[in-house]
């Protein structure tokens, strides 16, 4: 048995960073002048908690301060053990390497990004009143009040640092069982974030159908995990990988716990066909929100299915895994209805939420393509690269789509494209900023959107171009003996073409329509910086020495995962 | 050298127009106003230093090449190779040879005339600098040595363009716009498929390509021998990029794109978009698919054929029935296309350098024959052929422009586009015998089109004195041209003419990379390929 003390704790830095920052938004909202009576006599000690809060602990801003500062350490505690290489092992549940620190990264950032957003954003009623000239003196004493409370601001940070808590040590777990736990405090957290958006009609029917099906994905998936138990009597991921290795033949309780698996983290990264709450969720949530599931959550799952498919159940070199053929089918599908969708799609939020249903199937088509055994360790890794890749970049431009529209969010336009028209007559730079994100979507060189899809092709192309025939001397010929996998590539392409008509609509609505409303939108400086931040990355990452850097860094990821 | 005048001359005109974009967002209003009102003047002159530079390469004054002396597979004015993502293999390497230099050249001519010609553009302040962002990735597209920077550069063409049709194009410009990205980005994601594959066989070169262990370079994938061992794999990969280079082009069936793009494109995008950027299609397709695959390119020949006549015939013959005189230059566009898939099929010297020679002919005169429809728009706001009767009385420089580039298009002699035409039609009896009818014939019907517009709207009329005016003039005195959009008429019908009465300028370095590119790599090819074509064997005993 492990003890506490045998933990090193400077391993979990992240997750300590915000595991004090959840204790210090209880305790911070909660300070007043609360007073205990030393018994027997008249002397009263102040305790500073409970009683009236003090004025400035109740202040709306507190908690969002509380919340960046937790976050950008977090952030900076990644980022130093990223770079200090860290490696190591916490009981026999957790393991920390390149691929978790980059994840964390990647999961806090996107978390900062969330938190900075949401900055002065939150009204503390859904309808607060304001306080007008005719009102007396003591109902607009009372409006202050109530405008000046922080409750719903702690309520929300807190459960954003859940989910921060939950991703990050979802990603470190080697244990199935910790997986799980750690996947559900991220996911129950989200849920009710997406709900928490109450200035819309549809945020409460958002987030409770997004928490319907998103609880019978994890009873399915823990149903799955049960099976799988059955049949190893241990869920320690080692365990089960070399279970499954000597396994001659698929047993049944193993193949459909697996597959059981997959519904649960397929749900989680919008796969199709457990794809359908995603866009009602998406466009049900508040703009940063909706980022938020986009990226982080997205990444979360397919930390998940990484974790299953290219671990557990990966086979030896040469050979064809058992879900190979699922795996490459769920992705045609999933890339393609998601881009048939988002043509039709009239709201930009359902658009984004689409566009990234497609995103998952490209990635799952690359991880096919491992599936199909056909690559060495190398190719394999250069995959695995490529998609780690795109996650990580994905935070730049899908969430900077997000927060264009968080801009836009205020005056109540943004679930229409009438919210994008003439953006560019109403503000040149955000919206050169949103079609720089749109172009990078589509994959339009040399943004860093191409380098990560040309990266995935040439995954694909890379293990299957080979296997054509080697005497086939006309194209027939040469068609009919090629893998599947490599029809994979082409479908991606294909899509992609599909998929630039709303990536470019979008920019045709910002430049050529005229404006719904005259005046620029609100200034939100700081959301306007990262906008910019986001935006300048994009086209950096592209090409150049800081795309080498990020690429080196995923290859390492990859390395220590496979 | 140390100076490294292709990276300089692809850069440059880059970051000048993303400056120059910006720069005025940042500034004070009142700073930005005044940088406003000469930031054409500044386009112009970075657009005139690049003229220059690239006319002193061609005279010698810089890095003094000797142009007619380049062999085939040999580049001047090299970098030093610099490596941009060193884990998969991608660097900056810009070359020039006699394929690219005269492409480069006379971008370099057409950016300065284009942005002549709409000096008076509105919102100038964005427009030339888009033209020079354009000129940049044009250039770079033509300098460029490595497969990844080749792909960026080309797609990156596409951006300004489709800014240009939507900001200043006509009626129906979203539709062409959109049309036009998706249409070309398509095709060209094919291509990058083919590129991918191609990338997946090369053999690794120390220091590059760390990761993957493979590398874009394009000069090292056609020096290695066999680069796809795989014989279907290799004509596959041949077909993808003839899909993404043929869309460029382009060629029937997937010519739609254009006259939707031309007729709503501005007169100085048009101008870009024939002058130039049909001849990227035609270009790649011989640096890439020709070069790196001579076999497939014998086998599919009849294809080509069939494709180049195809163009050829429908181009020609769907432009008798146009009534929009833009609609109609960009269909004879098309048709002229085809002349250089059968050059190229023609598998001779003489052929391929009239195919090249015909890029750079097309490339003269179809910015001309734009500049003119632009300037009718202009004028007398409309481009119905049939509208305007006898308008030599009211505008005779612009009737005499017309003349001119019409003269030149159908291949009058001692224009440009006759040497290309005779020479590619010699190639082409020499290769298929009796076959060359149906090209030299389709020269009949491109005359005739040409020659009833002309006669329709300049000549016919009753009165001698006053022409039949459009009715879209209001009732207007129709005005002659500008004095800037005469000038660069001017230009181009002088240099039609030049190179019309001096071919040699430019065809004695194009005649002397063909015959090495047919003795280096095509022949041997031919050796090794038992394709059926009646003209191989006859090839074969040429040179032997």
């Amino acid at each position: 048995m492990n003890s506490l003390s045998d933990i090193s704790l400077e391993l979990l830095l992240p997750e300590a960073m915000m595991i004090v920052g959840i204790l210090a938004m209880i305790i911070i909202p909660n300070l007043g002048d609360a007073k205990i009576r030393i018994p027997l006599t008249n002397t009263s000690v102040p305790v500073f908690f409970g009683g009236t809060r003090f004025a400035q602990v109740n202040n709306p801003f507190i908690p969002s301060v509380v919340a960046m500062i937790t976050f950008t350490a977090s952030f900076f505690m990644s980022l130093i053990m990223l770079e200090a290489e860290t490696n190591g092992n916490i009981g026999e549940v957790m393991e920390i390497n390149q691929f978790t620190n980059l994840f964390s990264l990647i999961f806090t950032s996107a978390l900062l990004i969330t938190s900075i957003a949401t900055f002065y954003r939150m009204p503390p009623h859904k309808n607060p009143e304001i306080p007008k000239n005719t009102d007396s003196e003591s109902s607009t004493g009372t409006k202050i009040k109530i405008l000046m409370n922080n409750r719903r601001q702690v309520d929300f940070y807190i459960l954003l640092m859940m989910v921060g808590l939950g991703m990050c040590l979802m990603s470190k777990s080697t244990h199935l069982f910790l997986l799980f736990v750690c996947l559900e405090l991220a996911s129950l957290s989200s849920y009710v974030l997406v709900g928490f958006y109450k200035e819309s009609d549809i945020g409460g029917e958002a987030g409770t159908k997004y928490f319907i099906v998103g609880s019978v994905a994890s009873a399915v998936g823990i149903y799955g995990m049960s099976l799988l138990y059955l049949w190893n009597g241990n869920l320690q991921i080692d365990s089960l990988t070399s279970s499954w290795a000597t396994m001659e033949s698929l047993d049944p309780f193993a193949g459909i716990g697996i597959g059981l698996m997959l519904v649960a983290f397929g749900f989680k990264v919008g796969a199709a066909p457990f794809h359908l709450a995603t866009p009602d969720a998406y466009s049900g949530a508040s703009s940063p929100i909706a980022g938020l599931l986009a990226t982080a959550s997205k990444a979360m799952g397919f930390v998940a299915i990484m974790k299953i498919l290219l671990i557990i159940t990966s086979s030896e070199e040469g050979i064809e895994t058992y879900w190979m053929v699922a795996i490459a089918l769920m992705s045609v599908i999933t890339m393609t209805w998601g881009n048939f969708a988002a043509l039709s799609s009239e709201n930009p939020k359902r658009m984004l939420a689409y566009s990234s249903v497609a995103h998952a199937g490209y990635m799952l088509a690359a991880i096919a393509a491992i599936g199909s055994g056909l690559g060495d360790i190398d190719s394999n890794i250069l995959i695995v690269t490529a998609v780690i890749f795109h996650l990580t970049i994905l935070i730049l431009f899908k969430f900077g789509a997000f927060l264009v529209l968080t801009i836009l969010e205020n005056e109540g336009l943004s679930h229409n494209m009438d919210g994008l028209k003439g953006l560019a007559k109403r503000d040149p730079v955000i919206a050169v900023s949103m079609f720089i994100f749109m172009l990078s979507l589509a994959g339009i060189p040399p943004l860093s959107g191409f380098l990560s899809k040309l990266l995935m092709i040439n995954g694909i192309v890379n293990v299957s171009a080979g296997t054509g025939s080697l005497s086939s001397a006309t194209i027939l010929t040469w068609i009919t003996s090629v893998n599947i996998i490599f029809w994979l590539a082409l479908s991606i392409v294909i899509n992609s073409a599909v998929s630039l008509f709303y990536y470019l609509r979008i920019g045709l609505i910002m430049f050529f329509e005229e404006p719904v409303i005259e005046e620029p939108p609100a200034k939100s400086i700081y959301l306007r910086i990262i906008i910019i931040i986001c935006a300048t990355f994009t086209i950096l990452l592209g090409i150049g020495p800081l795309s080498e850097y990020l690429l080196e860094i995923a290859n390492e990821a990859a390395q220590s995962l496979l | 050298m140390n100076l490294d005048i292709l990276t300089i001359i692809t850069l440059v005109p880059i970051f000048t127009g993303l400056i120059l974009i910006i720069l005025p967002q940042l500034l004070p209003k009142e700073t930005a106003d005044n940088l406003k009102l000469i930031t054409r003047n500044i386009s112009m002159g970075v657009a005139l230093a690049i003229f220059a530079i690239s006319t002193m390469i061609f005279i010698g004054t810089i890095g003094s090449v000797d142009w007619t002396d380049i062999l085939h597979g040999e580049y001047v004015l090299k970098n030093e190779q610099f490596s941009l993502i060193s884990s998969i293999g991608v660097q900056w390497k810009v070359g020039a040879d006699a394929l690219s230099f005269p492409m480069i050249w006379l971008t370099s001519l057409l950016i300065p005339i284009s942005m002549l010609v709409e000096w008076d553009a509105k919102k100038g302040h964005i427009f030339h600098p888009l033209i020079l962002i354009m000129e940049g990735a044009l250039l770079g597209v033509f300098v460029s040595l490595d497969l990844f920077i080749f792909y960026v550069f080309w797609e990156l063409t596409l951006i300004p363009m489709f800014l240009l049709i939507l900001l200043w194009g006509g009626e129906d410009r979203k539709y062409a716009a959109m049309k036009f990205f998706i249409y070309t980005f398509t095709a060209s994601v094919f291509m990058l498929i083919g590129i991918l594959v191609m990338y997946f066989h090369t053999t690794p070169i120390p220091g590059i390509g760390s990761m993957t262990g493979h590398h874009f370079d394009l000069v090292q994938m056609s020096l290695q021998d066999n680069l796809i061992p795989n014989e279907g794999l290799r004509h596959f990969v041949w077909i993808l990029l003839l899909i993404g280079f043929a869309t460029k082009m382009p060629s029937v069936p997937v010519h739609t794109w254009l006259p939707d793009a031309h007729v709503q494109a501005p007169t100085a995008g048009s101008m870009l978009l024939a002058g130039v950027m049909l001849k990227m299609g035609a270009y790649g397709f011989l640096r890439i698919a020709v070069t790196i695959f001579p076999e497939s390119t014998i086998i599919f020949m009849p294809l080509l054929v069939f494709l180049g006549m195809a163009s050829l015939v429908y181009g020609a013959w769907v432009c008798m029935g146009q009534t929009n005189l833009k609609r109609m230059v960009a269909y004879s566009s098309v048709s002229h296309m085809g002349l250089i898939f059968l050059g190229i099929a023609t598998m001779q010297p003489l052929g391929i350098a009239g195919a090249l020679f015909m890029m750079f002919a097309h490339g003269v005169i179809s910015p001309l024959l734009f500049a003119v429809a632009g300037a009718f728009k202009h004028h007398y706001h409309t481009l119905e052929i049939g509208s305007m009767r006898g308008i030599a009385h009211h505008s005779p420089y612009l009737s005499g422009h017309m003349m001119l580039g019409w003269m030149a298009s159908l291949g009058l002699p001692l224009m440009a586009g006759f040497v290309a035409e005779v020479a590619i039609l010699i190639a082409f009896w020499m290769s298929f015998g009796w076959l060359v009818m149906l090209p030299a014939l389709t020269l009949i019907i491109t005359a005739t089109y040409y020659l009833t517009s002309m006669q329709r709207t300049i000549f016919e009329s009753d009165d001698p004195h006053q022409g039949i005016l459009p009715a879209s003039l209001n009732g207007d005195e129709p005005r002659d041209v500008t004095w800037n959009e005469n000038t660069g008429m001017f230009i181009l019908g002088i240099f039609t003419i030049i190179f019309g009465i001096f071919p040699f300028i430019f065809w004695d370095m194009m005649s002397v990379w063909s015959t090495g590119f047919m003795s280096d790599i095509m022949i041997s090819a031919m050796e090794n390929t038992d394709a059926w074509s009646p003209s191989i064997d006859w090839i074969l005993e040429v040179f032997k």
